[in-house]
């Protein structure tokens, strides 16, 4: 059978079935071995694609958004008495072990944010890129979510900026800090976890399991 | 390297204008295959001409083998790419509301779009009508939400699912194409006639 003889259609058909063919030895997916591009993850520290702010996760959990894991990397202890809903305990020495997928999007929060940078580091190395941290941590959320404050001699658009940062703070059980009231509480006291958690949001007590399971 | 997005090369403002190019260059072909002309697309579906199946199937092989090389050659990382959390049955009863619209309609959405850009009058019908159903269905959506994101899967793909090789599921499609293809051309022989 000449090949002049054929059809564009079925010469494309060929090509097709050859690609197909060669496909069936192909590996899309990266293997075991990483090879980490330093240009490439200094372009993601610097230009900030890796952080969610704390206002944005609060947003996504009164949404109830499943799209992503949140991932508290503090001790079990601290996790116990305090964590942002929906997070799952995974400490920093067990995060190389635990099982996450490559196409999760992964949130990482710590106290501050160092751990949580370093765990990024961590997850960068094994292959895992839909990685992201929290802005400021535990300390972040405590600040802009948990306690917002009203800044003095605030405009009208901070203060109604205000009104639904009080909103999203009760409903997490905090206490927003209006102006000239209560001064920050000299210990921050975190909320009880009987507190609100959302509709949606796991007991804090039984670690959460992983909404889209069975598949 | 890629997704470009996903990596921060570029932002939300020129990730619009790359929408708009590929979605001109997209509605080209479309006219290009005849697709901006309801006559063309409702013959599809009394099978004297199969020239949407053949298009689509087309795109989809080609779009498949080329993520396939580019995740092999490392340029693209698959993880990354967004995938529509799948829905089984809400799915496919969109799917059907929409075959049932294409029918009626003559057109799906895009085609309609590049049939109004050559100022077909029924494409401009068409496309109004878009837009006065997502108007609808943005204001029943409290009601139908349970159901919409009810047999949340997920972001799966095939070889997940069915627990295969990558590979294999990208072979197993490409046979099924060239195979519907076939049987489409013959398809066309044995109804073309009733044009």
């Amino acid at each position: 059978m000449k090949l002049a003889a054929l059809t564009l259609n079925q010469k494309l058909a060929i090509v097709a079935v050859a690609l197909g063919t060669l496909a069936l030895f192909s590996v899309p997916h990266r293997g075991p071995v990483v090879t980490l591009d330093t240009r490439e993850l200094a372009q993601i520290v610097e230009k900030e694609v890796d952080h969610v702010t704390p206002s944005e996760l609060a947003g996504w959990i009164v949404q109830g958004r499943s799209d992503y894991r949140l991932v508290d990397l503090r001790t079990e202890s601290d996790y116990a008495a305090y964590h942002i809903p929906t997070a799952e305990n995974v400490t920093v020495a067990a995060l190389p072990e635990f099982p996450f997928q490559r196409t999760e999007k992964i949130v990482l929060y710590s106290d501050g944010g160092i751990h949580a940078a370093q765990a990024w580091m961590l997850m960068q190395a094994q292959g895992y890129r839909a990685v992201y941290t929290v802005l400021g941590g535990l300390e972040g959320w405590k600040d802009d979510v948990l306690y917002p404050a009203l800044p003095a001699q605030a405009s009208a658009a901070e203060r109604a900026r205000f009104e639904r940062a009080a909103a999203l703070s009760r409903f997490f059980g905090g206490e927003p800090r209006a102006e000239g009231g209560a001064a920050v509480p000299a210990t921050m006291e975190l909320p009880k976890l009987a507190a609100p958690v959302p509709s949606g949001a796991v007991s804090p007590v039984a670690p959460r399991k992983k909404k889209k399971e069975g598949c | 390297m890629a997704p470009f997005y996903k990596y921060g090369f570029f932002g939300d403002e020129m990730s619009l204008v790359l929408a708009f190019v590929l979605g001109t260059g997209f509605g080209f072909f479309l006219e290009r295959a005849g697709f901006g002309s309801a006559r063309k697309l409702a013959a599809q579906f009394y099978l004297y001409d199969m020239s949407v199946f053949k298009v689509m199937f087309t795109a989809i092989v080609t779009a498949m083998l080329g993520v396939t090389y580019l995740g092999w050659l490392g340029w693209l990382d698959l993880s990354l790419v967004y995938l529509v959390p799948t829905h089984l049955v809400p799915q496919i009863v969109g799917g059907l509301v929409l075959g049932v619209g294409f029918v009626v309609g003559g057109y799906c959405p895009g085609t309609s779009v590049a049939s109004l850009a050559t100022g077909r009058i029924d494409g401009f019908v068409y496309a109004f009508g878009i837009g006065a159903g997502t108007l609808v269905y943005a204001e029943v959506f409290p009601w139908i939400k349970g159901f919409v994101n009810s047999n949340g899967m997920g972001q799966v793909t095939l070889p997940e699912v069915f627990d295969l090789p990558w590979g294999l599921v990208v072979f197993v499609v490409v046979l099924i194409a060239v195979a519907g293809f076939s049987a489409a051309t013959l398809v066309e022989r044995r109804f073309g006639d009733k044009a």
